[in-house]
C-alpha cells in the first residue's frame, strides 16, 4: 500500500502531506503532552520495532506473503490514534527516503492511509467494539482489519482522484485483497496483543476488556 | 527490506566525490529531480526530461564508484509494487486521453490500448527516475548526514530528536529480527510452509510481533531512563553543529539545480 511518487500529480500530493502535517503536529503534541513527561525517544524507539515488525513474511493463503502495519497495535496498546500516526510517520519517512519504499511526494498520502486511518479506525473501533462486547481480542481482531481494509479504500479512492487507478477496479482489486489481508492483521494484532496482555499487561494504556 | 539495512549503510559509508559532497546538497538535488520529474504533466515531455535527469544519475553513480549492481540490485527490490501498478494500466482507461485505440484484445473483454501503454511508459519512466535518485541519495549518504543535512536545512527538532533515535535503534531491531529469523529456522519454523496448520503460524507470528513489541518498548524504556540520567528534558534537542559549504559545492548545487530547472522549464514549454 506504499503508493509511489508517479501516482500522483504534484498538487495533489502537496494537499496530503498538508493534511499528514496537520496529523503529525498533533501527534507529536500527544507525545510530548499525554505520553506523560517527555517521553518522545520511547516512543521513537518502538518505531524502530514497528520497522522490524514490517518485516516478517505474513502468510497470505494464495500462496504469497504479505507484511503488517502496525498502527492499530500501537494505538491499541499506547491508548491513542496518534502512536500510530507517530510511529508509521518515523516508519514511512525512513522507508521512502532511504529504501524508496513510498515516494516522497506521494508521502503525505502514505501517512494519511497507514497512520492517521490505521492509528484512527483501528483504535476508535477497537474501543467501541470492546465496550459493546467486553472482549478485546475480538476488538482488536476487528480493529486489525477494519485499519487496513478502510485504509486500502481510501487508498483506492485518492488513486481514482489522481486518475492513474480507475475507482472500481480500484476499490474491487484493493478492496478485495486487504479485505482478506486484513483477517491476517486482526488476527496478529489480536495474538499480540494476548501476548503483551499476558506477559506485560503495564504497558498497556487501557487494560484488557476496559473500555475507555 | 531490513536485510538490506547494512547493504545500503555499507556503499554509504565508502568515499568517493559523491559520498563527501555535502549531504544537504544531495538530499536538495534528489528532491528537486523528482519535484520536477514528478510535476512534468503526463505526457511524452517526460521521456525527455526523464533522459536529461536519468543521464544525471548515471554520471553521479559513475562518479560514486559504485557498481551498478548495486543500484540494480536495489533497483530490483522495490520495482514490483510499482510495476504491477504500471502494468495494469495497459488495459484500463484513464483521463489523461480523450480517444483509446485498442491494439490488442483478450477474453472476457479486456483489451489493451496504445494510449494506455503510452501513458504507463510514462509513469514507467517517472518511477524509475524518481527511484533512482532515491537509491542514489541512501547509496552515497550515511543516515546520521541525512538526519543533519535535515537539521541544517531547518526541519524542527521535534522531528530530528525522534528520527534520530528511530536512525539509531533500527540496526538494533534489525540484528535482533536476524536474531528471531534464525531461532525459527533452528525450530524449523516456516511461516510460509504451509503443511503446518494456518491458525497454528498466525499465532505464532502474531506472539512474535507481540514479542518484538515488547523488546522494543523495553529498549525505549531503558533508552529514555538513560537519556534522563543524562539530564534529558522537555527542552533537550539534537545537537546539530553547523557545517559551512566548500566553493566547489555550492557550484556543483547551483549547476545540478540549474540543469534540473533549465531542462524542466524548456522541455515543459516546448510545443
Amino acid at each position: 500500500m506504499h503508493i509511489p511518487d508517479f501516482m500522483f500529480p504534484v498538487a495533489q500530493g502537496l494537499v496530503y502531506w498538508v493534511i499528514a502535517l496537520i496529523f503529525i503536529v498533533l501527534a507529536l503534541r500527544w507525545a510530548r503532552h499525554s505520553m506523560g513527561e517527555e517521553k518522545v525517544p520511547l516512543v521513537a524507539v518502538l518505531a524502530a520495532g514497528i520497522f522490524a515488525i514490517q518485516a516478517l513474511n505474513i502468510p497470505i493463503p494464495w500462496g504469497t506473503s504479505g507484511h503488517m502495519v502496525g498502527a492499530a497495535l500501537a494505538a491499541i496498546v499506547l491508548g491513542s490514534p496518534f502512536a500510530g500516526v507517530f510511529v508509521l510517520t518515523l516508519v514511512l519517512l525512513v522507508q521512502g527516503v532511504i529504501f524508496g519504499d513510498g515516494g516522497i511526494i506521494a508521502m503525505g498520502a502514505n501517512i494519511i492511509n497507514m497512520g492517521v486511518i490505521g492509528g484512527f479506525v483501528g483504535y476508535y473501533s477497537y474501543t467501541a467494539i470492546t465496550s459493546m462486547t467486553g472482549n478485546s481480542y475480538a476488538a482488536a481482531f476487528v480493529a486489525g482489519w477494519a485499519s487496513l481494509f478502510i485504509s486500502a479504500i481510501l487508498c483506492a479512492v485518492e488513486l481514482a482522484i489522481a486518475g492513474t487507478f480507475p475507482l472500481v477496479a480500484g476499490l474491487t482489486f484493493m478492496g478485495t485483497y486487504h479485505a482478506v489481508i486484513g483477517l491476517i492483521e486482526g488476527g496478529i494484532t489480536a495474538f499480540a496483543l494476548y501476548l503483551i496482555a499476558s506477559a506485560r499487561p503495564d504497558i498497556l494504556e487501557h487494560p484488557r476488556g476496559v473500555s475507555t | 527490506m531490513i536485510d538490506d539495512l547494512y547493504y545500503i549503510e555499507k556503499h554509504a559509508y565508502r568515499t568517493s566525490i559523491v559520498h563527501r559532497l555535502d549531504a544537504r546538497i544531495k538530499l536538495l538535488v534528489t528532491l528537486a529531480a523528482i519535484l520536477a520529474i514528478i510535476a512534468m504533466p503526463y505526457s511524452t515531455k517526460v521521456y525527455d526530461l526523464g533522459a536529461v535527469l536519468f543521464a544525471l544519475v548515471v554520471v553521479l553513480w559513475a562518479a560514486s564508484r559504485l557498481s551498478p549492481v548495486v543500484y540494480l540490485r536495489r533497483l530490483a527490490l522495490i520495482m514490483p509494487f510499482g510495476i504491477f501498478l504500471i502494468g495494469f494500466q495497459v488495459f484500463v482507461k484513464n483521463p489523461y486521453y480523450e480517444v483509446f485505440h485498442p491494439i490488442a484484445t483478450f477474453p472476457f473483454g479486456i483489451e489493451v490500448y496504445a494510449e494506455s501503454v503510452q501513458f504507463a511508459s510514462i509513469l514507467l519512466v517517472k518511477f524509475i527516475v524518481s527511484i533512482s535518485f532515491i537509491i542514489l541519495l541512501s547509496s552515497t549518504t550515511r543516515m546520521q548526514d541525512l538526519l543533519e543535512a535535515s537539521g541544517r536545512l531547518g526541519l524542527p527538532r521535534e522531528f530530528t530528536l525522534p528520527l534520530g533515535m528511530m536512525i539509531r535503534y533500527i540496526f538494533v531491531f534489525a540484528d535482533m529480527f536476524g536474531k528471531i529469523r534464525s531461532t525459527m529456522e533452528t525450530r524449523c519454523f516456516d511461516p510460509l510452509d504451509r503443511t503446518l496448520p494456518y491458525r497454528y503460524r498466525l499465532r505464532q507470528l502474531g506472539y512474535t510481533v507481540g514479542m518484538i513489541f515488547i523488546r522494543s518498548y523495553e529498549q525505549g524504556e531503558r533508552t529514555y531512563t538513560s537519556m534522563l540520567c543524562r539530564g534529558y528534558g522537555a527542552n533537550t534537542s539534537l545537537q546539530i553543529r553547523g557545517k559551512a559549504l566548500g566553493a566547489g559545492e555550492v557550484s556543483f548545487f547551483a549547476g545540478a539545480l540549474a540543469l534540473i530547472v533549465l531542462s524542466t522549464v524548456l522541455i515543459y514549454l516546448r510545443p
